[in-house]
């Protein structure tokens, strides 16, 4: 033909057009046109042509485009299932490889999937959660930022009636461990203060009272379900029975509540109300004085940043400009727990980071294992081959063939997928004990989606790319039997092998920096010696002053107990700080604050803390109440020089230094060492800490209980170790140290898998060239370096892309740290020599087995 | 025995293919009717009705040959079944019978 019609509407119609029609109507259209090209020229036969194809797109002509539109469907479909199952019957072993390696990866996927989704529904559980907000202030400490949830106690009060947007506002103290008491029985449990509206804000479940007056009482107390099971033996008929809190005052039991769900990021037993807190504490009533906690409910609309631009000033306004380094806004309470770190005023992450991270190796790891199955699908190729040529001459085409190759991959994955289930609920109990929380394999819709999702996620991406690399085998040349080979198609192979190494080498560096650190801050010297040292609460009856000195000096006079002091500061943690100190040639707008220590004279002792200079305070001596002991790192921060001796102003009052402390690590090493001072207290303390006899533990808590029940009768005596609770600051990395390295782990192993079975495969292909190669004299070891080299190759390069990668991902990391290791040259080595040992081994054990085979069994067998 | 109730169009289409006689296929088919009828016939109407008259039975088809002008693709010939000839018969037997029961007066008024 002189002329073609245009292209576009013969495609369009070949694609649409039934295939048993499409000759003869073809064959019309173009006669027609050729026909109209005469008479009236290209131009109109062009448009007549469309215009026809247009008409023919029409019921009659259209294909069914229903892939498997044949009537013995179910026929071909069984006969795909039985392909498959006596392929992978006769390839054991890589049937073998492939399922276990999708089943530790899908089992890892879904332990993420479970964390995460736990991690991603903490708080979200209130149904005004869009409205709920938490007030918060920044506070300006003249050399940075820190970003406090603390509040005053009329911050509430007064944004409910000076803003509109507010709808209400409440207040609630922190959780603290309280001592409850009735009748004989005693107990300890969690409580909070919270402010009238608190139901109105949070959602609780009431199982009895009215919520709208349980809060109007200020002798009520509301507990939880579990509690009054705990302490009561039941949930009924409990209303109005009088509970003591602390041994001293009386509340009336006016409601029960469910106990809190564990997506709650405050857990509490009970309730009282805020009211009587402000009523027994002066000092919650001023704008001065910030510990409770406010929240609010905005109107629905509200705009929150026009909100935050004007309650700016809301702390210097009522405090006529003295608290000038305040200042408020309000975050959503539903983001706080994944967003809760701030920095110089501004959200800097949180938990989100281990979300974002763990979903991450979820990922690499479903793509280690995707690339296993592509990488064996592929390799194997080869042997399906004759299959393909023969199915496609009889007039398969390649859709069917995709789609039994899809087939494959999906029931594969769903084997795979069970298997992972029961893996999961198996290992779930331990899982749990190291993420420290209750996760469970309810059925529920989520997970149901999400599994069907997973499932279609995996098959797809390991099945799609074997199902077009097998189907598009040409017959011809198949049949015919000349070799195929493709470079493309190695190169694919080798480059998805170095990238599933370079991802296992990114993890194990990871886990090795991950635990050096970990561990470095928790050998490292602290300063002072937390070993054996018990901490108490000091509760009840030994808040009298003089009974708590007598318990103190009687402690410390114990067998099995070495000292006793007592100390405002647990040692874990900022506890509470002060800018109310003044030295010569202070920057009036520094608001840096000094840690605030008071102690009883034996405190630092008691803690081994070292002196650089100076001298403690002298025992029993009320004389030293005007004396102040620095850490170095106060010193050096106000810049005094030959400091013992000198006056520095404390609240008001002039005090004398006496000593200076080295310094020492109280806080988490992510912080700095912050200046410190240490005051004496003539009142009780609120925590005591018991030095024991080291291997003598179990008999230095009997005598210190024992002492305990007789100076504070009725209340149990609540203890723990500090060096478990410095061990508590590093939770979060502990625990992503500890699954960081299992699952690096899995990764590796699921890579190793792999390359076993590519490197098993290569050497039965070869086995041939093997035997030949060994009748002309190759040893051994010649064979296995031959064999095991295209692997090695590819592991090297993932090495040496990997290293560097990891090196940048881990430095940020420690920038966390305001204490850190320095990166050490073998911690890269390491990982890059395991990652190479691993695969070595893998490959290598496979050449060597199969280059010690007799030659004559390799040759014979045709 | 009982005959499908055809359509207008396809009863042409029928028609045609009879008056060609041996030489019906989708180009000659449009040509006739489009010079006695004077009217557009599309080749997606064409075949559609084709189609489905093979599928009724009225018609067969069978392959003949190809042609350069064709793009090498072959002709496809219809010849109208024994069936199809009854069909036709019975359809232009009822035209009849309504034809004769038609009063003249109804054809003179017009």
């Amino acid at each position: 033909m002189k002329s073609m019609p245009p292209r576009l509407a013969i495609a369009f119609l070949r694609w649409f057009c039934k295939l048993d029609y499409l000759p003869d109507i073809e064959g019309d259209l173009f006669q027609l046109y050729t026909r109209r090209m005469e008479e009236s020229g290209k131009k109109k036969a062009d448009l007549l042509f469309c215009k026809d194809v247009l008409l023919l797109f029409r019921p009659g002509i259209i294909r069914s485009f229903v892939l498997l539109k044949t009537p013995n469907r179910m026929e071909i479909f069984k006969h795909n299932l039985l392909i498959s199952f006596r392929n992978h019957l006769k390839n054991k072993s890589f049937f073998l490889i492939n399922l276990l390696g999708l089943t530790s990866g899908l089992a890892c996927v879904l332990f993420i999937y479970l964390w995460v989704n736990d991690e991603i529904s903490i708080d979200q559980y209130h149904t005004n959660k869009d409205r709920l907000y938490q007030y918060m202030e920044n506070v300006d400490q003249g050399n940075g930022m820190i970003t406090r949830i603390t509040s005053a106690g009329p911050t509430a009060k007064a944004l409910e009636e000076e803003y509109p947007e507010v709808e209400k506002a409440v207040t609630t103290t922190w959780v603290t461990n309280y001592n409850l008491s009735w009748e004989d029985n005693n107990t300890k449990a969690d409580g909070i203060y919270v402010s009238k509206n608190y139901f109105d804000l949070f959602s609780l479940d009431i199982i009895e009272g009215d919520k709208y007056k349980l809060l109007e009482d200020k002798n009520n107390i509301i507990i939880s379900d579990e509690l009054a099971l705990r302490f009561f033996g039941d949930t009924q008929n409990i209303t109005g029975k009088m509970i003591e809190v602390d041994r001293n005052t009386l509340f009336q039991v006016a409601g029960i509540f469910k106990k809190l769900p564990a997506t709650s990021s405050v857990q509490y037993d009970f309730m009282l109300t805020f009211e009587h807190f402000w009523d027994n504490n002066e000092w919650v009533q001023n704008w001065y004085n910030t510990a409770p906690r406010t929240y609010l409910l905005m109107k629905e609309g509200a705009d929150i940043d026009a909100f935050n631009k004007k309650i700016y000033d809301l702390v210097r306004d009522k405090t006529e400009g003295n608290a000038k380094h305040r200042s408020p806004f309000i975050a959503k309470f539903s983001d706080r727990y994944l967003n809760g770190k701030y920095e110089n005023g501004k959200v800097a992450g949180g938990r989100i980071e281990y979300v974002k991270m763990f979903s991450t190796i979820a990922l690499f790891i479903l793509v280690i294992a995707c690339i296993n199955f592509m990488n064996l699908s592929t390799a194997r190729a080869s042997r399906r081959l004759k299959e393909v040529g023969v199915k496609k001459t009889i007039g398969v085409n390649k859709g069917i063939l995709v789609f039994q190759y899809l087939v494959d991959s999906f029931m594969l994955v769903i084997i795979a997928m069970v298997m992972a289930y029961l893996l999961v609920w198996l290992i779930l109990p331990s899982f749990n004990l190291i993420v420290d929380k209750n996760l469970s394999l309810n059925p529920d819709y989520q997970l149901i989606t999400g599994t069907i999702l997973i499932i279609c996620i995996t098959a797809l991406l390991s099945g799609i790319y074997p199902a077009f690399y097998l189907s598009k085998f040409k017959p011809i040349q198949v049949l015919k039997g000349g070799n195929h080979k493709s470079t493309g198609e190695s190169w694919a192979r080798k480059g998805l092998v170095t990238f599933q190494f370079t991802l296992s080498v990114v993890l194990i560096a990871s886990v090795i920096v991950v635990y050096e650190q970990i561990s470095y801050t928790q050998t490292k010297n602290l300063g002072y010696n937390n070993d054996n040292v018990l901490i108490m609460n000091v509760e009840g009856a030994l808040r009298d002053s003089s009974r708590f000195q007598t318990f103190l000096s009687e402690l410390s006079t114990k067998p099995n107990l070495k000292n006793a002091a007592g100390s405002n500061h647990n040692m874990t943690g900022h506890n509470g700080g002060t800018y109310g100190i003044q030295w010569p040639g202070k920057d009036p707008n520094d608001r840096t604050e000094f840690e605030n220590m008071q102690v009883t004279p034996n405190f630092i002792k008691t803690m081994d803390i070292e002196f650089k200079e100076g001298r403690n305070f002298m025992p029993d001596s009320q004389s030293e109440s005007d004396k102040i002991i620095f850490n170095e790192a106060a010193i050096a921060f106000m810049g005094l020089e030959n400091p013992l001796g000198k006056k520095v102003e404390l609240w008001g009052n002039q005090v004398e230094i006496i000593g200076i402390v080295k310094d020492f690590h109280f806080d988490s090493f992510h912080e700095a060492v912050k200046p410190i001072f240490f005051i004496l207290r003539n009142n009780h303390t609120r925590n005591i800490m018991v030095k024991l006899e080291a291997g003598k533990l179990q008999e230095g808590i009997q005598t210190i209980s024992e002492l305990h029940e007789t100076f504070n009768p009725g209340v149990n005596l609540t203890y723990k170790f500090l060096d478990d609770e410095y061990q508590k600051m590093y939770e979060a990395e502990n625990r992503v140290s500890i699954l960081a390295g299992y699952f690096a782990a899995i990764a590796i192993i699921i890579s190793c898998l792999g390359l076993f079975g590519l490197a098993a495969f290569t050497l039965e292909r070869k086995g041939k060239e093997i035997g030949i190669r060994k009748i002309f004299g190759s040893s051994s070891m010649d064979l296995t370096v031959k064999l095991t080299n295209d692997l090695t190759k590819s592991v090297l390069i993932s090495i040496i892309i990997g290293l560097p990668l990891s090196y940048f991902m881990l430095n940020n990391w420690l920038e966390n740290f305001a204490y850190k290791i320095d990166m050490e040259w073998w911690f890269f080595f390491a990982a890059g020599f395991l990652t190479f040992l691993i695969a070595i081994l893998t490959v290598g054990f496979q050449a060597l087995k199969a280059s010690l085979f007799d030659p004559i069994l390799l040759l014979k067998d045709e | 025995m009982k005959y499908p109730k055809i359509g207008e169009f396809e009863e042409i289409v029928l028609l045609t293919v009879g008056i060609l006689h041996g030489n019906a296929y989708g180009i000659t088919i449009k040509d006739e009717i489009e010079s006695r009828l004077e009217r557009k016939v599309s080749v997606g109407a064409l075949q559609t009705t084709l189609r489905r008259l093979e599928k009724k039975g009225l018609l067969t088809s069978h392959h003949g040959e190809t042609e350069a002008s064709r793009g090498g693709r072959p002709k496809l010939f219809f010849t109208i079944t024994a069936y199809g000839r009854n069909t036709l018969a019975d359809t232009k037997e009822s035209r009849e019978k309504l034809w004769s029961a038609l009063p003249r007066i109804v054809l003179n008024l017009k």
